[in-house]
């Protein structure tokens, strides 16, 4: 981590007024670095867990690095859990609601910024409530509902609540303020329907931020617990949060290994994808409008 | 009139969302149960009649829980051996989601044929109508009469015991010895004795490891006092001369030192006994496994279990779980021959091996496999003397405002007068739902 | 359809051109037929659930119910009336503002500290940083849990164990009534800074170098520059995460659920996490329902406030 410390080279700075306190950048990067240690660390010991055998938990005072390193703790996430079938029933549900979203969010967003219509105040109000009413509330309307539908443990079941989303429409709505009307005129005037303008005009320049959506969008079903949690009641329908809470913690003793062994293959997916579109993300947020 | 406007709008919204299920995709559910929970009349617990008998065949879905729910296969297939028409399907489901689940099953008329209920949520889900009602051929001399009895909700039975569990102090014996001590503690005074001893001469950190908030610890002491939740008219007696005395000697452990005022959340004491931090606490067989486990080869001979101090009784609390069987099960016939298999003192001798499960069939004590471990005939031996909390449609209400007291009682927050009193205010909502 | 109606679309409308009825229908129609998958979806799979829940805060909806809803009977406002009365609601209550006085300001504080030195005090890095510091926010609350009990635990806990090598015996973070919620805050910001600061990073992106140019050229210090260049053009920012982060911290639920289930002593009882043992662990969902609904007032009574007063003194 010195190399951090080492002066910045001297190519063109964002701005002068950092580049002539300089020095004091080094303070900068030591607070950035206990930062980071703080909130990266326990990751860190959360992968040495999951290479630690169970007994290892138990002595006291703990160890940090695994005595005995071992990867019987993935393994059983194999031989123990159906973990390939879990893995799947997350990817499939997170992809359907992410898609869901970035298609059927901006297509609101765009009605709700760029098109008069009657009702269109009222819709906007009753989405902005939904944000504030606490969820878990609508967990037995919900599955009843589910129940009535024929859905209940099955993939539509797990995907349709969440296929739309109050956050997507604040998100492509506040975007789509921001596209010059003159543009959409000149569209207009040229004869194109306001469907092929969506997809021709709107959809382009909205890339950035349906990849926002879709990434935000996309973590939140992969994580999501309690819905999933009585939605799925085969183990079959499964998704990764609830089998693990299913068969990692026991009644008396947790099997910490698996705990860790199953957190850290949670967390792995999410974080490459995060760290293949993370700039997507700040471009995106920085396109809505937003900004100062 | 704006009462009766609501009212219809209320209405409407139910048929539309609940009452889709008459007219919609009524995938095999039975006619709504709700007056199931009041058919049972006439004094003492009303049994169903017995299911007709003949080869049975299907699906069968079995919900269990924690340990239970990721062995339950075991049985299962032993099930199927027996009877090749029928499928088991078995769920396992974590403990600490299983209320919330049950409940929105129960809501959506999605529940399995057959599943594990917890001794202590019987009440609760008795309530809700949802189970039906045991078959007259199902002996309940069988079982433990304290297990037997936390399946009766509303004057039905509605639910066959499948294991049970009783706490014992479990105590470390080398600790003892260097604190002067060479037997377990026959009485309450003992018991205080050794607690002392332990920390000032054995060298622990504590003298014992009693729960601040758990109503399963507590009342042992209540129950060995002569105490009791309710009377036997059903009337809660949580502040009676026994309890206060019993909640005083509980008590006395907190403001002693003898046990820590408070305890994590999640807190293990396993590694804390073997350390010798906590040198006695009360559980049930689970921690046999678990200490020679975290201790190793070389901690055997270190400790020991014993059973429940003496005061006017040596009266332990009673667990474990049951199995019910759904009403709106479509295949009962085999649900109940499964509940059958699960209660047949061969099968609970196999569930002792497989989780060490400890039976709720008393034959099963017999067993060879059950009775070569002395530890485990301990256990046996206190199930003669147990009791268990009431079936009460609010116990799970009931009980968590007893932890909320005991927890502001051994915080320092109460002392045990108020603490009985505050207590019995709780247990009035008992009669109550 | 209307004529007022009719009259009031007209003046929203750009007004370029004369608007006709016929004009008018296809304009709905069009908006609607955008509006149509989402608002069907929404309607079905949140709207209505979200009535039904409210139409059941009058309703003594509860176990004995729980098979057949619509047999729940009607008792008009007495879950409303009996929550005035209720003391752990209020005691929840309490702690909710608590988390929410401490929580916000923090969060934000820490996200735009630490957005202002990604986007201006530093170059190198910058990534590695950005996806440290973003790291918890995309972690699943179960794995979550997994890490902060060993931090916080007090025999074995990573912090207790650092302080104690410095010679300091650690508290026991969560069994202690006073330190429970200062440890549920402390989860909570290190959870959800990550989120504020890529917000703040992609405000602070916009503000156009020339203002702090400008700025330097005036004399003005890196604390000056922040104070009178960077606030004022990040106030749009600001009130938006006030706003977002307010609503979701006012329903605190997951860090107490996973944590704490509410204690000691209720120190971290939420009234999401009230609502969730009223419904769950004791069956009383039309009480249940009626304390959501009383919180939800609360959200937007607060989140109104703060549009009002921060927006209108720019």
């Amino acid at each position: 981590m010195t190399a951090i410390q080492a002066p910045v080279g001297r190519r063109a700075l964002p701005d002068q007024a950092a580049r002539r306190r300089a020095p004091s950048k080094v303070w900068i990067y030591a607070l950035l670095t206990l930062g980071i240690v703080l909130m990266v660390g326990p990751f860190l010991w959360m992968l040495l867990g999951s290479l630690k055998p169970q007994a290892e938990f138990l002595v006291n005072p703990p160890t940090f690095l695994p005595k005995n390193p071992t990867t019987n703790n993935f393994e059983r996430l194999f031989t123990n859990l159906d973990f390939p079938r879990f893995f799947f029933n997350s990817s499939l549900v997170a992809v359907a609601v992410t898609l869901g979203n970035i298609l059927f969010c901006p297509m609101l967003g765009y009605a709700l910024a760029k098109l008069q219509w009657r009702g269109k105040r009222l819709v906007m109000g009753l989405v902005l409530a939904t944000l504030m009413v606490p969820a878990g509330i609508t967990l037995i309307p919900n599955f009843v509902l589910m129940r009535n539908l024929g859905l209940v443990n099955t993939y539509p079941g797990l995907i349709l609540p969440f296929l739309v989303g109050p956050f997507g429409v604040f998100l492509t709505r506040q975007f789509m303020y921001g596209i010059p009307d003159e543009l959409l005129e000149a569209a207009r005037i040229d004869g194109a329907t306001e469907w092929r303008i969506f997809w021709q005009v709107v959809i382009p320049i909205a890339v950035p931020v349906l990849a926002t959506l879709g990434i935000l969008t996309f973590l939140g079903s992969w994580n999501s617990f309690i819905y999933p949690l009585v939605m799925a009641q085969e183990p079959e329908m499964y998704t990764l949060p609830v089998a693990l809470a299913t068969f990692a913690t026991g009644d008396h003793q947790s099997d910490h290994g698996l705990l860790r062994a199953g957190s850290v293959v949670l967390v792995v997916p999410v974080l490459i994808i995060f760290i293949l579109f993370q700039r997507w993300i700040t471009e995106g947020i920085a396109t809505t409008g937003l900004k100062g | 009139m704006r009462h009766a406007l609501t009212a219809a709008r209320l209405t409407a919204a139910f048929i539309l969302i609940f009452g889709l299920a008459a007219c919609g995709t009524n995938k095999g559910s039975t006619a709504p149960a709700s007056q199931a929970a009041g058919a049972s009349t006439g004094t003492g617990a009303s049994t169903g009649t017995a299911p007709s008998s003949g080869p049975i065949s299907g699906d069968l879905t079995v919900w269990a829980m924690g340990n239970e729910g990721t062995k339950l296969k075991t049985l299962a297939d032993a099930f199927m051996k027996d009877n090749p028409d029928v499928k088991v399907n078995v769920t396992p489901v974590d403990w600490g989601q299983a209320v919330a689940k049950l409940q929105t099953a129960i809501a959506g008329g999605t529940t399995p044929d057959v599943s594990q209920m917890g001794t202590d949520m019987m009440g609760q889900f008795g309530a809700t109508g949802a189970f039906e009602p045991v078959p007259a051929d199902i002996d309940k001399s069988a079982y433990f009469e304290s297990a037997w009895n936390t399946n009766i909700v509303d004057g039905a039975v509605v639910g066959v015991p499948w294991y049970v569990e009783t706490r014992l102090l479990y105590y470390r014996k080398d600790i003892a010895a260097k604190a002067g001590i060479t037997a377990p503690p026959a009485t309450w005074d003992d018991l205080k004795t050794m607690a002392d001893a332990m920390q000032a001469k054995g060298g622990a950190k504590f003298g014992i490891s009693l729960g601040t908030k758990n109503w399963q610890e507590y009342f042992p002491f209540l129950w060995s006092n002569g105490g009791n939740v309710v009377d036997d008219a059903g009337k809660p007696v949580l502040n009676s001369p026994e309890a206060v005395e019993a909640l005083t000697f509980y008590n006395s452990f907190f403001k002693e030192m003898l046990t820590p005022r408070s305890v994590p959340e999640g807190f293990d004491i396993t590694p804390a006994f073997v350390k010798g931090d906590f040198p006695m606490f009360f559980s049930g067989p689970w921690h046999l496994s678990l200490i020679k486990e975290a201790g190793g080869a070389d901690f055997t001979d270190k400790w020991a279990i014993a059973p429940m101090p003496k005061k006017t009784t040596a009266t332990s609390f009673v667990g474990g779980s049951n199995v019910v069987v759904y009403k709106a099960s479509k295949n009962k016939d085999a649900a109940w021959a499964f509940v059958k298999f699960l209660s047949d003192p061969k099968t609970q001798a196999l569930w002792y091996t497989t989780v060490t499960d400890l039976p709720a069939v008393q034959a099963a004590w017999d067993d060879p496999a059950v009775a070569a471990d002395p530890n485990v005939k301990l256990f046996g031996e206190q199930l003669k003397d147990t009791k268990a909390q009431p079936a009460s449609a609010s116990w799970s209400e009931v009980s968590s405002a007893i932890n909320d007291t005991l927890e502001k009682m051994t915080s320092g927050v109460l002392d045990p007068q108020a603490a009985a009193d505050e207590m019995q205010q709780a247990a009035g909502a008992l009669g109550a739902n | 359809m209307t004529a007022p109606a009719l009259s009031r679309r007209n003046v929203a409308d750009t007004g370029t051109r004369p608007v006709s009825t016929r004009r008018g229908w296809r304009q709905d129609l069009t908006g609607w037929a955008f509006a149509a998958p989402f608002v069907i979806l929404f309607g079905v799979f949140m709207a209505l659930p979200i009535l039904i829940s409210f139409l059941l805060s009058f309703t003594s909806f509860g176990l004995r119910d729980l098979q057949n809803p619509i047999g729940a009977t009607f008792v008009g406002v007495d879950n409303y009336a009996a929550l005035l009365s209720d003391a752990k609601f209020w005691k929840a209550l309490g702690n909710t503002f608590y988390f929410v006085a401490i929580g916000v300001p923090l969060t934000l504080g820490i996200g735009l500290l630490i957005a202002s030195a990604l986007s201006r005090g530093i170059t190198r890095f910058r990534t590695v940083f950005r996806v440290g510091y973003y790291l918890p926010v995309i972690t699943s609350i179960v794995a979550i849990a997994v890490v902060w009990r060993f931090l916080l635990n007090p025999d074995v806990g990573l912090i207790n164990n650092v302080l104690q090598a410095v010679g300091i015996t650690g508290p026991e973070w969560l069994a202690n009534p006073t330190l429970a919620m200062p440890s549920i805050i402390a989860m909570a910001v290190w959870r959800n800074l990550g989120f504020a600061m890529v917000v703040f990073i992609a405000g602070l992106q916009a503000i156009p170098v020339t203002l702090y140019e400008a700025a330097a050229i005036d004399g003005a210090g890196r604390w000056q520059a922040f104070r009178y260049v960077t606030l004022p053009m990040l106030r749009p920012t600001i009130l938006f995460m006030l706003v977002i982060t307010t609503i979701g911290y006012l329903q605190l639920f997951e860090e107490p659920f996973v944590m704490t289930a509410g204690g000691p002593l209720d120190a971290t009882l939420s009234v999401t996490m009230y609502m969730y043992q009223q419904g769950f662990t004791f069956f009383h969902q039309g009480y249940a329902s009626a304390i959501a609904y009383v919180l939800f007032v609360i959200v937007a009574l607060i989140a109104f406030l703060q549009f009002r007063f921060l927006r209108e003194d720019a």
